[in-house]
């Protein structure tokens, strides 16, 4: 272990494993800590006293210090108002109406609630402020809802960022869920930021896996950070609720029960007392380049190895016969062969088709995390060490201008 | 007006990754950079400075070694730069980054009321996009997100209307001074500094506030006021690893037996049949 000029048995930081959160910064009494030019967190051993507060607090074991014979204990906050308390209880899914209906993705949180509800033996909450949500508030409970709180006023036909935070932060202020649960769409994404302020509580956005932990009953939300190329396990021990945004098709779709029962209460609103915004039209995207590919059950992606103009007839030929449609990876976007509409990755569309097949696609891990919910993953590509292979069901290696005409061909005498 | 736009440093995210073998962070190398999205939030406070007259003020929380993204906002034309640093700032999630920044532009406004908070929609080392909703909330400011148009801004009448992206579209909203926008990556190509410029920000000064210059409370800046800790890190884990045929060993057998296994989940062949209509 590494001593000071004082003799003081002093804490060091690993640097390759340092990821830069920042955390023994702030809890390092004396200020020994700063995030060097590296960015990496480093100890100044002069400054040093040996408390071990960084070990303690570091995420990822990145401290290396001799703490003795107390091992490491486990990290204390101050509880602040309102954490954390009991009395909170329920996982509560903010259901997200679009044209009348409820949105696909707040189905599957409901799904995923049922999950997690049963694990901490409580009940699953729909939270659906809206107007004319009568129907929807009644599909939530044949997803798995217990309960449903509708907040139902004409003032909230159309989504603002201001009425609806407010509704939905009053409705959690009163019914009290330890969890909430919203769908990444840009509504929701919108919202949830909103909502957490106003309830100061953590939220973790975009996770691609949530788990209750055994002996703590804390909910602990798996995301991808840096890009995709890093997923973080992030958990918020003393604020309620534990907040979540999840984007559409991570999580499965619930079995439908019309025959499900459930309780529907009904809220009243209270505008915010601020001048409100005002919607002055909706403009729907234009038809071009506007297959919507997430909507598709099969997608031929194009990736950088297939990224020319002669290979897109050859795709299309091959998409039809699958039953799908024509995507990509970044380069191809970047390329300007394929509108930004068309992209799977993590800054573009997370898929979850029946059928994947990747021509040219290396796989980058931005992209990899993006298609996890598909069937099956066909890949195509002449580098045998493309890290695609390794998610693949099954891969071909080979260059694709051979592999897919003869795969259309043996497809099409399957299909007669 | 009085624009502020907040800049976030952030690592070149491309370069980050996980040595599979050690399970540690691969960082030789890695550039630091300003968040994309918010030197476009940044080019248009400029071109909306340049229309409306007025002042844009550029801020950002981090360590000292930040000052490099608020020399290259001077560079482009910002007229004065606030770098929050202060170890209690450190280790702040969301929430603390937005009552931090927000106090901030409380501070700022005491000078000069502020008129427009801009941000980028996300930053593309967290892709969070809840900083933007964060500072709004507690100022009680109109929320714009997505916004990839600013039509107009009408001072006198303290209105402002802009173009967002929402599902399956656009939306033209209207709504009241102060506003918070988050800005899309299209709104604005931002502008290259010229030479004069650059060495101009060099030795512009930046100001330096801790928590007791934006009168921010110390149990709600950095790790004491976040609520959300990382428990692990780990490489994503999308294995499956089926089988491979290599093409060079014959196509058409490749081929027949690839779809060989996948016709084998008599599921898949099903729903392949029946053009994937259950």
């Amino acid at each position: 272990m590494a001593k000071n000029t004082r003799g003081i048995e002093v804490a060091e930081i690993i640097a390759d494993k340092c990821i830069a959160c920042q955390i023994c910064i702030g809890e390092c009494p004396v200020g020994a800590i700063e995030l060097n030019s590296a960015g990496v967190a480093e100890v100044d051993p002069e400054v040093c006293i040996g408390c071990g507060k960084c070990f303690d607090s570091c995420p990822v074991n990145a401290v290396k210090f001799e703490k003795k014979k107390r091992g490491k204990v486990s990290r204390e906050k101050p509880v602040e108002s309102g954490a954390g308390a009991p009395e909170h209880r329920g996982v509560a899914v903010f259901v997200e109406t679009i044209d009348g209906r409820g949105a696909p993705v707040s189905w599957e949180l409901i799904g995923k609630a049922r999950e997690l509800a049963t694990r901490l033996n409580t009940k699953v909450l729909g939270f659906v402020p809206g107007s004319n949500v009568g129907e929807v508030a009644r599909e939530a409970i044949s997803y798995g809802c217990d309960e449903v709180h509708v907040v139902d006023d004409p003032r909230l036909a159309r989504y603002l960022s201001a009425t609806f935070g407010k509704a939905l932060s009053d409705l959690c202020a009163r019914i009290r869920p330890e969890i909430l649960l919203i769908g990444a769409t840009s509504l929701g994404r919108d919202l949830a930021g909103v909502v957490a302020t106003r309830l100061e509580t953590g939220l973790t956005a975009d996770c691609t896996g949530l788990y209750i932990e055994q002996e703590t009953g804390l909910l602990l939300m798996t995301r991808p950070t840096f890009g995709g190329n890093i997923m973080a396990t992030i958990f918020c021990q003393h604020m309620r609720p534990q907040m979540s945004s999840v984007r559409p098709r991570v999580f499965a779709m619930p079995a439908r029960d019309a025959t499900r029962k459930g309780l529907i209460t009904g809220h009243g609103f209270e505008p915010p007392a601020v001048e409100l915004p005002e919607i002055v039209k909706f403009i729907p995207s234009g038809t071009e380049g506007a297959a919507d590919i997430v909507e598709y059950p099969a997608l031929v992606v194009a990736g950088r190895g297939a990224c020319d103009q002669g290979s897109l007839e050859l795709l299309e030929e091959l998409a039809q016969l699958v039953g799908g449609v024509v995507a990509c990876s970044r380069p191809v976007v970047q390329a300007g062969l394929l509108p930004y509409e068309r992209q799977v990755g993590q800054t573009g569309r997370t898929v979850a088709p029946r059928l994947y097949i990747g021509v040219g696609v290396s796989g980058a891990v931005q992209h990899l995390v993006a298609i996890q919910g598909a069937g099956k993953i066909v890949a195509i590509n002449s580098d045998p060490g493309a890290p695609i292979f390794r998610v693949a069901d099954a891969g071909i290696v080979g260059e694709y201008r051979q592999v897919v005409p003869e795969l259309i061909a043996q497809l099409k005498k399957r299909k007669i | 007006m009085h624009f502020a736009v907040c800049i976030k440093q952030v690592p070149d995210t491309a370069e980050v990754k996980i040595d599979p073998d050690t399970n540690t962070l691969v960082r030789a190398g890695i550039e630091s950079m300003a968040n994309p999205y918010d030197i476009t939030a940044l080019e248009e406070a400029l071109r909306l400075k340049e229309k409306y007259g007025g002042k844009v003020s550029v801020l950002s929380m981090g360590p000292p070694q930040a000052d490099i993204v608020l020399r290259q906002a001077l560079s482009m034309g910002a007229d004065q730069a606030v770098l929050l640093s202060d170890r209690a700032f450190a280790g702040a999630d969301t929430l603390a980054t937005s009552y931090t920044l927000s106090k901030a532009v409380e501070t700022l406004s005491q000078v000069e009321p502020v008129d427009l908070v801009l941000c980028g929609k996300q930053a593309i080392d967290g892709d969070t996009a809840q900083t933007g909703p964060g500072i709004a909330a507690r100022l009680g400011l109109a929320q714009f997100t997505y916004v990839i148009e600013v039509e107009w801004i009408d001072p006198e009448k303290r209105l402002l209307q802009v173009r967002r992206k929402v599902e399956g579209g656009f939306e033209v909203i209207r709504g009241p001074l102060p506003a918070m926008l988050s800005v899309e990556l299209e709104l604005a190509t931002p502008r290259r500094a010229s030479l004069p410029m650059l060495i101009d920000s060099l030795r512009a000064p930046i100001k330096i506030w801790d928590a007791g210059a934006i009168g921010a409370s110390a149990a709600r800046v950095g790790i004491k006021g976040s609520p959300t800790w990382v428990r692990a890190i780990a490489s994503p884990q999308v294995h499956r690893a089926g089988p491979r045929w290599d093409a060079a060993q014959g196509v058409s057998a490749a081929v027949s037996e690839a779809l060989d296994t996948l016709f084998s989940d008599q599921d898949f062949a099903a729903g392949f049949e029946k053009g994937w209509k259950a």
